[in-house]
């Protein structure tokens, strides 16, 4: 669905990425990790074109969008996520969430469709409709930067670090929305830093450093990689920075459906319904 | 592989000259040399002059309005002031008028202090509006003091005392002389931690003062020292003209012109000022010329305001160095994961730099341990109808790491804000080390010892990482203030807390051009630079890579063995659980819980608020916490 072949681009100082290939199936979740800089935020950058890319190829079911504005990229249905400070913190939250739709602000009807839905997902859009987008916590600017980005039900979504700054309750939130999303057959590219989280949502992995993509496969085949582990996910036997008190360096596989994984939990403002298709 | 291609870069012994400087040294032997090679052309001698003094005020201008951001539209008001004082004291003492130069400059500065002192206590825009309001009232004060100012019949001045054969040759020199000065004295203020706290006040004004920054006084006296060189100018300018008026001292026109030259330029550079005052001047005289007199000139100036606005808005300067740094494109530096997880393995017990520490192990010293250290009582804030923290105790002890725990929306940042001076309370108290804070400028807290990282990095974009560091003023004293931030003891330092989260190869990188994680890492630095006795981190772990978070953690343990206190926010609560004692579990504005780790994972009331009923899903033994599945 979504391809980049040796991508080349980067800021004024020089190239980040230094020839990125990636791929993005169809109703796939895919996670991209690496460490800090690695150049993760600038590929989903590059995707929705708020970076021009210098050289190499990205194209969208076939056709080729690395030339396109901004805009363009949204109307084709790929929608950003990004990683903070994306709220207008003097509007609303409901003015936040109804400038996501602002691409079919003429399709009145389709608009209060869109938001309805948006509300039904997003439990705060709803209510904290009245308050300033400033007066939000971190998590919930969080919830309310993605319902925004729903409003027009984009086939993909990119996703900068979406467990940013959430307790434990919001993450699981968030979690159970992402694989709403992906239930209802939206194709998901997320950044993440909480790897146990990401990789344990996503179906596809991606592990980059400087610059360039160092190893794709499944999900799985990532986190149990032994090398990726302890460099980049936090820990694996024998080498786990973080000294745990007990001694317990490294997760075992009974612990994974543990209070951590997210897939396990479930809130209760997210519920268990299925969810609706979107759109 | 990068690291050895650019380290001779950065550390060579030899260190390249930049372009620019050459370039700038060229064009100043050429126009030394001008006069002697062409000394019988009065009329380019004369308009070059003119382009010189415009330079001074320009690259005057710049270091309130580009380095700090605080733009004036009545800065030609001290060339004024400079001109009046050069001419009242030839015409009444009839005083030298070498003598009578920084004579000017002084009245200008002592008039900029005066006005600052109001003005520059307040944020924004009212000091755009005041400065115009002074520019006219100059004017009518010049006008109407006529026992002064002799009105508006102006003041003549005596001819300068060479002979007529030297022509301007002398003025010429005089205003090259002071363009050099005014460019040097530019630059060495801006490679000053009082440069760098300007631009961090142009940057973001509430953070520059939550690290220590007395913004106050740094605006006050970047207002002063940008007025001196225009008021000495103003004197010599005075005998150039050797006839003045108040219409035309006080000219708006010739405030427009400097915003004008500076614009076109490149505000907040160091060369754009004087490249943008040659260029409108030139352009200036060239519309007098054959464009039909004055009047063209001020059309001439509304079109170009416009075309720069449009076409340059970062002004001539940026724009060519961008376009040259896309040219040649640098090669850009990659943490060095494996080499920093490895360096760090092979590190052992505590080697901190000392100055990073001294403060807080002279305070765990001096009274030790397990004393109150900050207390917050009954602290309240609302926004609107939400009770954002409502009625909060909290109490961190000497030499803790303590944790703050508690759902999105439930009080802890803004209890931040509360505490370093961001937002003032409602109502409450707050004590740190023995004193009553609450009602303290947000840089008083931080010379106290008070130091915070935001959970969004707040960095100076525009800045280079080292710079970041460095801006920090961990007191009021003046010598702080004007220590070096490229070179000597201070940038020292800022470059051992670089080292110490790993960072240092990025010292030279503009701090916006680093990933999200690596700002959290500048900004820790940055903070160690207050040499903090309390540091309160907002969310270290969110985005951190997690290798890299036992590197945090290791960096925190180290800080604390040395003395220094913690307050954590954190939502990684293994890592939390494993690193902070006690913690404060917080809800709807106020604490509900505090123990050590073990109690408070046990706790009901934390259970519900916060952690989820099926936290309390145990691993194999009994006592362990939930292993590192979510250590991040």
């Amino acid at each position: 669905m979504l391809t980049l072949t040796s991508v080349v681009a980067g800021y004024g100082g020089g190239m980040v990425l230094r020839g990125v290939d990636l791929h993005c199936a169809e109703g796939t979740i895919t996670c991209v990790v690496g460490p800090n800089g690695a150049g993760k935020s600038t590929v989903l950058r590059v995707i929705s074109g708020l970076l021009r890319c210098g050289e190499g190829e990205i194209t969208m079911d076939g056709e080729p969008i690395g030339d396109r504005t901004p805009d363009e990229i949204l109307r084709r249905g790929i929608a950003q996520v990004p990683q903070s400070r994306a709220l207008f913190p003097t509007m609303s939250v409901h003015e936040n969430v109804l400038m996501g739709g602002y691409l079919i602000r003429k399709d009145r009807a389709l608009l209060r469709e869109r938001l309805d839905m948006v509300r039904e997902r997003v439990p705060i859009v709803a209510e904290r409709a009245r308050d300033h987008a400033g007066n939000l916590s971190g998590g919930q600017r969080r919830m309310v930067e993605i319902a925004r980005c729903l409003m027009l039900d984009p086939k993909i979504i990119l996703l900068d670090e979406p467990s940013l700054g959430l307790d434990p309750h919001s993450l699981a939130g968030v979690a159970g929305l992402i694989g709403d999303l992906h239930r209802s057959g939206t194709t998901v590219l997320l950044v993440e830093q909480n790897v146990r989280l990401g990789l344990g949502l996503a179906t596809h992995g991606v592990v980059m450093e400087g610059g360039k993509v160092r190893m794709a496969g499944p999900a799985a085949s990532i986190r149990d990689d032994p090398e990726i582990a302890a460099l980049y996910l936090g820990g694996a036997p024998g080498t786990a920075p973080p000294p745990l008190p007990g001694g317990t360096a490294a997760p075992s596989d009974s612990q994974k459906g543990g209070a951590w994984t997210i897939g396990s939990r479930r809130p209760s403002h997210t519920g268990d319904r299925a969810s609706p298709p979107m759109g | 592989m990068t690291e050895r291609e650019s380290a001779p870069k950065s550390t060579g012994p030899l260190r390249r000259i930049p372009r620019i400087h050459l370039i700038a040294l060229a064009c100043l032997l050429a126009l030394l040399l001008y006069p002697v090679i062409n000394p019988w052309e009065p009329y380019p001698q004369g308009v070059l002059l003119l382009g010189f003094l415009l330079a001074v005020q320009a690259s005057a201008w710049n270091i309130i309005s580009g380095y700090a951001g605080y733009v004036s539209i009545g800065h030609s008001m001290f060339l004024g002031l400079g001109a009046y004082t050069a001419g009242i004291m030839a015409v009444r003492w009839d005083v030298n008028p070498l003598l009578s130069a920084p004579v000017g400059g002084v009245v200008a500065t002592v008039i900029a202090v005066a006005i600052g002192s109001v003005v520059l206590r307040t944020r924004g825009h009212a000091f755009v509006i005041i400065t115009i309001a002074m520019l006219l009232a100059a004017q009518i004060i010049a006008v109407n003091a006529r026992g002064l100012t002799l009105g508006s019949d102006g003041i003549t001045l005596p001819l300068p005392f060479w002979g007529r054969d030297y022509q301007n040759i002398p003025f010429y020199y005089i205003f090259l002389v002071m363009v050099v000065l005014t460019v040097a004295f530019s630059a060495w203020l801006r490679r000053t931690k009082f440069g760098a706290g300007l631009v961090a006040i142009r940057e973001d004004e509430g953070k520059a003062a939550s690290i220590g920054v007395n913004t106050t006084r740094f605006k006050i006296v970047a207002y002063a020292a940008s007025a001196f060189p225009i008021g000495v100018a103003g004197s010599v300018y005075a005998y150039y003209l050797t006839f003045i008026n108040p219409v035309g001292s006080f000219a708006i026109l010739g405030s427009v012109t400097i915003v004008l030259a500076c614009l076109a330029g490149g505000r907040g550079t160091l060369y754009g000022p004087v490249l943008g005052a040659f260029v409108v001047n030139l352009v200036s005289e060239a519309a007098n010329v054959y464009g039909g007199g004055d009047s063209a000139r001020v059309l001439l100036f509304g079109l170009a305001l416009m075309v720069v606005v449009l076409f340059l808005p970062r002004g001539l300067l940026p724009t060519v160095e961008s376009w040259w740094r896309r040219r040649h494109p640098a090669d850009v530096e990659f943490i060095d994961q494996k080499g920093a997880l490895e360096a760090r393995a092979a590190r052992s017990g505590p080697d901190l730099p000392s100055p990073a520490v001294s403060r807080a192990a002279r305070a765990s010293d001096e009274a030790g341990a397990g004393r109150v250290l900050l207390e917050v009582r009954g602290a309240s804030k609302r926004f609107g109808g939400l009770r954002a923290v409502d009625g909060a105790d909290l109490t961190v002890r000497q030499g803790t790491i303590t944790g703050l725990i508690g759902p999105n929306g439930s009080g802890k940042t803004t209890l931040f804000n509360l505490v370093t001076g961001g937002m003032t309370a409602d109502a409450g108290e707050i004590w740190f080390d023995g004193r009553r804070i609450d009602r303290l400028r947000p840089w008083v807290r931080g010379h106290l010892g008070l130091g915070r990282t935001y959970q969004v990095t707040r960095l100076f974009k525009d800045m280079t990482v080292q710079e970041n560091v460095v801006a920090p003023q961990p007191d009021a004293r003046w010598r702080t203030m004007v220590a070096g931030a490229v070179r000597g003891h201070e940038a020292e330092r800022a470059r051992e807390l670089l080292d110490i989260v790993g960072l240092a190869r990025f010292a030279d990188e503009p701090a916006g051009s680093l990933s999200f994680g690596q700002q959290k890492l500048v900004e820790l630095a940055q903070v160690l630079m207050l040499e903090p006795k309390l540091i309160l981190l907002d969310e270290p772990a969110g985005g951190v890579n997690p290798s890299m978070l036992g590197v945090l953690t290791g960096v925190i343990r180290e800080l604390n063995a040395a003395g220094m206190t913690f307050l954590i926010v954190e939502h990684n609560i293994p890592l939390v659980l494993e690193l902070c004692d006690p913690i404060v579990v917080f809800s709807r504005g106020r604490p509900i819980a505090e123990g050590p780790p073990g109690t408070i994972r046990e706790d009901p009331a934390v259970m519900d608020a916060y952690l989820g009923e099926d936290f309390r899903l145990e691993p194999a033994g009994p006592a362990g916490p939930p292993a590192g599945e979510g250590v991040r």
